[in-house]
């Protein structure tokens, strides 16, 4: 038991005692053998680029073979140029992995920065990928090469020097397939490690948040356009260490790998393997690859059949993967992390502290759908700690103004100013940091992260210091009154329970100013009752903006109010003295026709 | 710059242009009106390109091939929704990756049967001169046929009840079932339309492009890009993009070469994309 035996269970441990296996395998079989194997790693280890990306972060990437064969031509491309002198390829290893990583980053830049859709995120990297296979296909000819390396064309770059450690007047020797096979696992125990400690930050935990919820990641005042550039170029600087290893094992590089059968194994990989799962990325190609290979012997170019075959079989029987299948071993999406829990066990301040409150103005807003404006021409002044509310029939305009304060409208004219600062076209991660906590209507929570897990989330945002995210998270929690169900799935809490949460999430991030969208909606009366209690006493350490339409709620709120119509101010008061005004009784009551007396 | 080189400039741009949206619109309408992406597409136009070749091969006229091309491939659209895709509704990321493995099987099988080499259908008409420059007249029959099948699509979703229905289906799917319409069998018509479209494009292009295995992997790179960059409209969107890239597609490698013409058009295609998340037609009011 013991010592040994908790070092072998570790979970940072398993890869190395996978990788000294793989090394012992390597003495005892033919060197053919090993360069097979060693082709294998090299596939696992593009398969885990993929999965890095689409398992971890949830972005689909068809294009992680664009990376690896766009790398792979760098290292062939100044391998070829530059090692005859120099002695070593390791300038061109090097470089072929952060040229693969700008390539990715570039194309992250426009996905994720015009904020695409995941489907387009898939067809472009699909179709650059496809447009790189044309590209790379008309290079034929001596008149397309970069210094002494010839393109090839559709028969690809040849004489691409194996990997060598030298030095300039001292060439290091052209590795053997052992060498070669050593190089390999070692890279690939190395990445995966990498991987693994990238996960496990701060920031890994920021990536599960934007897969499990981008909007509420965003709204807590991440940037998830950057978390999701940084994990792009990561997952492409994987691919492109794949790809020139890959060169330097074959001496030759073609463009096949840009073509759609290709892109698609490595798809295959994951899915077989068990998206998600990091590990599943090698077993996943190594079991694909052992079966065609075994495969193509007894049926000579039905590989791609098999393959397309097996993708609609997975697709249409067992969309969770082969291996989580077997093994039943697919659990949660997000496995608990005992490294906070134990953090998060430390005694906790009374209350949030160092928040005044802060004042928001709306000046002549206006948004146009079209030609219809929602919102025409609205001022309204939100003074420092004070609670206001806004309410309307349906179709008045308050989502759209509230989307407007949030920043994800922009509005057609007119100015938000933020403690006399415009934040008028700033985006909502910006707000959020400059102080302005938001809850949207529908509850927005990660489901499968745990409760405590999830106002973490929110303080980390604010603090950037994990323990003390944790203290002032266990702080909130006491107060919205959720410290119980901690360790609960907050997918498992009431819907109530849910909208309770994410007020917590919002306070954790110690706003100066809550923008709250019908924080009782779907509530039994108790649950409105407190939370009543919730936003008076929220308000008195913030400025507080309701929009809602629960009159009781409004009226218990004891606040001032502002009535919406057609995305106009139709009057502002007491809840108590706007009963008794015409205008808004006509509004509620539909008496359309009073003044022309219909 | 004389006044022939101006028309062989235009007539080329036009060609483009055209070729393009023959490529995207099946690709096009199945998106737009099913929210299903088909990565099959190109193998679509692979088939309707090899319909078209055995037709002309057994001495049935070129015009009428390339008609049987968008019958054929029509029919096949439709067994294959009712198969594959109908399981999947709803499903858009596992759509692409069946899809996707249907073309790898389409590819294969085609390659089987076939053998993986070029095969050509001469191209009809002659060349026209105008001045010191020709270009084939076939290219003014593309042209054309662009236009065609833009006003026939045009006409079926605007002037047909079922096209009428197929709309309402992908805006609210719920409320068209309650009014009585049947989603499941509108989705399978606007299938086998789309496909059959794939198909006749295949069969327009077969003439100009060899007849290959891995036809369809030439198009659809472009043919995906033109519809993300062309937006929801189906008929106004793919215009505009086809116009937009076939043209500058078509000029970059008329003053440079194909090669740069290529990474011209994604390069065009993405920085749009940066601009316009929405698509060219995002915030057009007549959405088809």
């Amino acid at each position: 038991m013991t010592v040994a035996r908790r070092v072998l269970l570790s979970p940072l441990s398993r890869p190395v005692v996978v990788m000294l296996a793989a090394l012992l395998l390597g003495l005892f079989v033919s060197d053919f053998q090993k360069l097979t194997f060693a082709l294998w790693v090299i596939y696992g280890l593009l398969a885990l680029s993929l999965d890095l990306v689409w398992g971890k972060a949830g972005i689909f990437s068809f294009g992680q073979t664009a990376f690896f064969g766009a790398a792979a031509y760098l290292y062939g491309m100044i391998a070829i140029n530059v090692s005859p002198t120099s002695g070593e390829t390791v300038t061109a290893l090097l470089g072929a992995v952060l040229g693969a990583a700008v390539l990715a980053a570039a194309l992250g830049y426009f996905m994720f920065y015009g904020k695409v859709g995941d489907v387009y995120v898939a067809i472009i990297t699909l179709a650059s990928t496809l447009v790189l296979l044309q590209v790379m296909t008309s290079t034929a000819g001596p008149q397309y090469h970069i210094g002494k390396a010839e393109l090839g064309g559709y028969n690809g770059m040849t004489h691409i020097p194996s990997m060598e450690f030298g030095f300039p007047g001292h060439p290091g020797d052209q590795m053997s397939p052992a060498d070669t096979y050593t190089l390999v696992v070692l890279l690939a125990g190395l990445t995966y490690f990498a991987v693994l400690l990238l996960l496990r930050s701060g920031f890994g935990r920021v990536i599960a948040a934007v897969r499990e919820n981008e909007l509420r990641t965003e709204l807590l005042g991440y940037d998830v356009r950057r978390a999701k550039l940084i994990i792009f170029a990561a997952g492409g600087a994987i691919a492109g260490l794949a790809g020139a290893v890959f060169a330097g094992w074959g001496n030759f590089m073609n463009p096949a790998p840009f073509s759609l059968p290709a892109s698609a194994l490595v798809v295959i990989y994951v899915l077989l393997g068990g998206r998600g799962t990091l590990a599943g990325a090698f077993l996943g190609a190594v079991a694909v690859e052992w079966l065609s290979t075994t495969l193509g012997g007894v049926l000579p170019s039905g590989t791609t059949l098999v393959v397309g075959g097996i993708l609609i079989g997975v697709v249409l029987l067992v969309p969770g993967g082969l291996i989580p299948l077997f093994t039943g071993l697919v659990g949660r999406v997000v496995p608990r992390r005992p490294s906070m829990r134990r953090v998060l066990g430390r005694p906790l301040p009374a209350r949030v502290d160092g928040v005044r409150g802060q004042r928001l103005e709306a000046h002549n807003l206006v948004k146009a759908f079209g030609g219809v404006k929602a919102i025409d021409s609205v001022s309204l002044d939100f003074p420092a700690r004070e609670l206001h509310c806004l309410i309307g029939p349906n179709g008045a305009g308050k989502s759209t103004f509230f989307n407007l304060l949030v920043g994800r409208y922009s509005p057609t004219a007119g100015t938000i100013l933020h403690e006399g600062r415009p934040i008028t076209h700033l985006q909502p991660h910006e707000r959020a940091r400059r102080g302005i906590g938001i809850k949207l209507q529908v509850p927005s929570i990660y489901r499968e992260l745990s409760v405590r897990e999830n106002v973490w989330l929110a303080a980390f945002a604010k603090v950037h210091n994990p323990p003390r995210a944790a203290a002032v998270g266990d702080g909130v929690l006491v107060r919205v009154g959720l410290i119980e169900r901690a360790e609960d799935p907050a997918g498992d809490l009431s819907h109530g329970e849910q909208q309770w949460l994410e007020i917590g999430m919002v306070l954790a991030s110690s706003p100066e100013v809550i923008l709250l969208d019908e924080p009782t909606a779907g509530m039994t009366r108790e649950e409105t009752l407190r939370t009543v209690e919730l936003v008076r006493n929220l308000a008195q350490q913030a400025t507080v903006v309701v929009v809602e339409h629960d009159m009781e709620f409004v009226q218990r709120l004891d606040a001032p109010v502002t009535v919406l119509h057609q995305g106009r101010i139709l009057a502002r008061g007491k809840l108590a003295e706007l009963r008794r005004n015409e205008d808004v009784l006509d509004v509620y009551l539909g008496r359309t026709f009073r003044a022309t007396g219909g | 710059m004389h006044l022939d080189q101006v028309v062989a400039i235009v007539v080329s741009v036009l060609g483009s242009v055209a070729t393009l949206l023959i490529v995207s619109l099946g690709l096009a309408v199945i998106f737009g009106l099913m929210r299903v992406i088909n990565l099959a597409h190109g193998e679509f136009l692979m088939l309707g390109a090899y319909a078209a070749l055995t037709a002309t091969r057994i001495g049935v006229n070129i015009w009428v091939s390339i008609l049987l091309a968008g019958v054929s491939v029509g029919i096949f659209g439709l067994v294959v929704e009712r198969l594959l895709i109908r399981h999947l509704y709803g499903r858009i990321l596992d759509t692409m990756l069946a899809t996707w493995g249907l073309s790898l099987v389409l590819v294969q099988a085609v390659t089987l049967i076939f053998g993986p080499s070029t095969n050509g259908i001469g191209t009809p008409l002659g060349s026209l001169h105008v001045g010191s420059y020709s270009f084939s007249q076939y290219s003014l029959v593309l042209i054309f046929a662009a236009a065609a099948m833009l006003t026939i699509v045009f006409w079926v979703f605007t002037r047909t009840s079922y096209g009428v229905m197929a709309r309402a289906a992908v805006q609210n799917p719920s409320m068209a079932q309650a009014l009585g319409i049947n989603t499941a069998r509108t989705n399978m018509v606007t299938f086998a339309l789309g496909s059959s479209l794939a198909g006749l494009a295949g069969g327009l292009l077969a003439p100009t492009a060899g007849v290959v295995p891995s036809l369809g992997q030439a198009f659809i790179a472009q043919s995906f890009m033109t519809v993300i960059v062309g937006g929801p409209g189906v008929i106004t969107g793919t215009s505009a993009a086809s116009g937009v890239l076939g043209g500058s597609y078509n000029l970059v490698s008329y003053f440079t070469t194909p090669f740069i013409g290529q990474a011209a058009l994604l390069v065009i295609a993405i920085v749009l994309l940066r601009l316009m998340p929405q698509g060219l037609s995002g915030n057009w009011r007549r959405q088809l």
